[in-house]
């Protein structure tokens, strides 16, 4: 995780400005334009190594929609749409990148989300790694008596070897996780933050300048013409 | 009649007192626990007849958010405690809950890092620590809200003897201090000596409260307590008045009786305690024969130059810290993972080019959890799966299987409605259910009971008559004395003592370097040795 020096609401109102312009502009030059200042954003952030890692899950799908487009509609098109979902994804790339789940768990309930609902999102990614875990001791075990989980055609058949115990594993996890929650406070009233995170100048500045551009580029597009 | 988890409880709990509740599975411990912590019947539904206070808050009338600053509750399984990115963030999560000041947080931060000496642990997440360090910040997390009452539900189950004494020294440190400490075990050893007082459950009822020697005076057969092994030979002895909880206790207490109370005899029998050795005939081919096993996972190198070999119908225990290498060892056994150096034979077999299916016809595995393996509508669907895939349905052995776990008027029952003892003899008959020649036994009494024990223990000696080998991976060095009489300590990667148990006992520096502590009788031998 990049940190970045930014507050992670204002890196949400970036995100969504980045979001609704790449979405609003359909002309090529313009979109190539926006994406490579996005794109340049992960020169200074040292994250060229991780963004080309990213784009090996995401070039397949970029490089399909091109295709689709191409076949469905023109070239020129393929283009604009295949370019607008690189930088779309590269714009929720950096956020994901520079923003850690536990620091955008308190933006949100700064915003007035609930806390219950952004502390489901960021424990929800805390379990993956105990899942995985015990879905790996789950198949060792039934492997381990001759039942081939998880091993070609006959693995499909034997599926539910594999997911029965993980589903009941993860029910019987959720339920002492909601108890061990409560016996710690989690439902307790009047809860806060150890640090609040407050919006300094610099965010306020670059919030300001984000909607006014933004409103800006809309006005140009749809109200001006 | 309704049918009561607890019943006519009566027990006071005075500040800074330390207390151990006792009792087998099912003996309404657990039960307990909720109810002091007002999970029950807030969280857990049920019927509540009398009253709880907790600080003098009635544990009915005010909700567990409200309670949770004046009692916690540290569970049995730290992975479901730990739900926060970073052990700080874990640490401070109840305080936040409490609304407390941000410099208040800070303070009681460093205070409890600084006490459970979690400083270094700080920026880890929670879910790659060891158990002992799992629980030592679940333990951290409700410390910091400094409550009046803390509990905790059979906190040595799971841990390797180091993990176990670590926690013991950490209780005594509270001790008087802090808050009133009550641990809920039916492993008595660990902490007896350390309490102020033992109280006793039984069927849902609290049939005994005072200071522990006063309360193990009393005839306690048929309670399904785990007894301290010192206990145990001062009842076997025919010894009266009340046992020692220590071995210095004993040697004190042996010295100021009538001299002939510990004769010869006694003392012989003391010596020669445990399971003897199988006798090798010089034509047996090894069961097991591991040459220079290395193996790596991903940057991490576990297991670095192994070596040894197990004979028919040996019984021989692997020992050694949580995280060195134990349960990796024995997934090479079976193929469940191939060596990255070195070779490994099963009964003939090289295990880097023989399938795994092939081996689990000749390897049964009963792995600590049960529940990693039932996903069958009825318990007979459950054992038969394996033989039946491996072509190995035998079933005038598989009806024996039944009788001999009891497990005939539970054939057509969900393997899911059982109780977790239940479920572990389900999983020792999948295990033996086609006939293997080794059987390997993953921590067989980790938060298992007395009846359960001697169970196990008879099942052993039973499969070492009938020519089997037996190998116990565990952290109950109690039970590996009893049972194998070959012991084998895994650290740093490679065995580093093999031999008998009094031997490696007596080999301080193979102890201390596998993290083990000697058991109270090999102790007391080594105390009456000096004595002669």
């Amino acid at each position: 995780m990049k940190p970045l020096l930014l507050d992670p609401r204002t890196k949400l109102v970036l995100a969504f400005t980045a979001a609704v312009i790449l979405v609003s502009f359909d002309q090529g030059l313009t979109l190539l334009v926006a994406a490579a200042v996005i794109w340049g954003v992960t020169l200074p952030l040292n994250l060229v190594t991780s963004w080309f890692k990213f784009f090996r899950g995401l070039g397949p799908a970029v490089f399909g929609f091109f295709a689709i487009a191409w076949l469905a509609f023109d070239l020129p098109t393929a283009l604009v749409s295949g370019l607008r979902l690189l930088a779309l994804g590269t714009v929720f790339f950096l956020f994901f990148q520079t923003t850690s789940p536990k620091n955008l768990s308190k933006a949100l309930v700064q915003m007035g989300l609930p806390y219950a609902f952004s502390f489901v999102l960021t424990v929800s990614m805390e379990f993956i790694p105990v899942l995985t875990r015990r879905a790996a001791n789950i198949r060792d075990a039934q492997r381990a008596r001759g039942i081939p989980v998880g091993v070609g055609w006959r693995g499909i058949r034997y599926l539910s070897a594999l997911l029965g115990p993980l589903l009941i594993q993860a029910f019987k996890l959720a339920d002492e996780m909601a108890e061990a929650l409560e016996a710690r406070g989690f439902g307790a009233p009047g809860r806060r933050t150890r640090q609040e995170l407050p919006l300094r100048a610099l965010d306020w500045g670059i919030i300001s300048l984000s909607l006014i551009g933004l409103a800006t580029l809309l006005f140009l597009k749809y109200i001006y013409h | 009649m309704e049918d009561w988890a607890l019943s006519e409880v009566n027990l006071t709990v005075a500040e800074g007192e330390y207390l151990l509740i006792a009792g087998a599975s099912g003996s309404g411990k657990s039960t307990f626990c909720r109810l002091a912590t007002g999970l029950a019947p807030h969280f857990h539904g049920g019927d509540l007849k009398g009253r709880v206070l907790v600080d003098g808050l009635d544990t009915r009338e005010v909700p567990v958010s409200r309670l949770f600053g004046q009692v916690g509750l540290v569970f049995q399984n730290t992975d479901a405690q730990l739900f926060n990115r970073t052990v700080e963030e874990e640490l401070v999560f109840g305080l936040e809950g409490l609304g407390l000041e941000p410099a208040e947080i800070e303070k009681r931060l460093q205070w409890v890092s600084g006490l459970l000496k979690l400083g270094p642990l700080l920026e880890r997440p929670p879910h790659q620590l060891s158990g002992g360090e799992k629980q030592r910040v679940v333990l951290g997390a409700i410390l910091a809200l400094r409550p009046r009452l803390l509990l905790l539900d059979e906190p040595f189950a799971h841990l390797d003897p180091e993990g176990s004494e670590g926690l013991r020294s950490l209780l005594k440190t509270l001790r008087g201090k802090g808050p009133a400490v009550v641990v809920v075990e039916h492993r008595l050893q660990d902490v007896v000596a350390d309490v102020d007082r033992l109280v006793l459950f039984h069927q849902g009822r609290l049939t005994a409260d005072g200071p522990p020697r006063q309360v193990l005076e009393q005839e306690l057969t048929g309670y399904g307590l785990n007894l301290p092994a010192l206990v145990g030979l001062f009842r076997a002895w025919g010894l009266d008045g009340p046992p020692p909880l220590t071995p210095l206790e004993a040697i004190q207490l042996l010295a100021s009786g009538p001299p002939r109370r510990f004769s010869q005899t006694k003392r012989t029998k003391l010596r020669e305690a445990g399971s003897p050795p199988s006798a090798r005939n010089s034509n047996d081919i090894p069961v097991v024969e591991i040459q220079d096993l290395w193996f790596s996972f991903p940057g991490q190198p576990v297991l670095k130059g192994v070596d040894f070999s197990l004979w028919p119908g040996e019984c021989a225990a692997i020992l050694g810290r949580n995280g060195s290498g134990k349960t990796t060892l024995i997934k090479h056994l079976n193929g469940l993972l191939k060596p990255s150096r070195g070779r490994i034979m099963v009964l003939g077999r090289d295990t880097r080019v023989t399938k795994t299916h092939e081996l689990a016809r000749r390897v049964g595995f009963a792995w600590q959890n049960p529940n990693d393996q039932l996903f069958q509508t009825s318990v007979r669907e459950e054992v038969l799966i394996g033989p039946r895939i491996l072509k190995a349905y035998d079933p005038p052995w598989c009806e024996r299987l039944f009788e001999r776990f009891g497990l005939g008027p539970l054939l057509d029952r969900s393997p899911f409605r059982m109780s977790e003892g239940e479920k572990k003899r389900v999983s020792f008959a999948t295990a033996l259910a086609v006939q293997p020649e080794l059987v390997i036994l993953d921590e067989p009494t980790a938060g298992q009971d007395e009846p359960f024990r001697r169970e196990l223990g008879g099942l052993i000696r039973e499969l070492r008559e009938e020519g089997k080998t037996v190998l116990l991976v565990t952290h109950d060095l109690e039970f590996a004395e009893e049972q194998a009489p070959r012991w084998l300590v895994l650290a740093g990667g490679r065995i580093i003592a093999d031999g008998s148990p009094e031997a490696i006992m007596a080999d301080r520096q193979a102890m201390a370097a596998g993290g083990l502590r000697p058991t109270q009788r090999f102790e007391l031998v080594q105390l009456l040795g000096n004595l002669a």
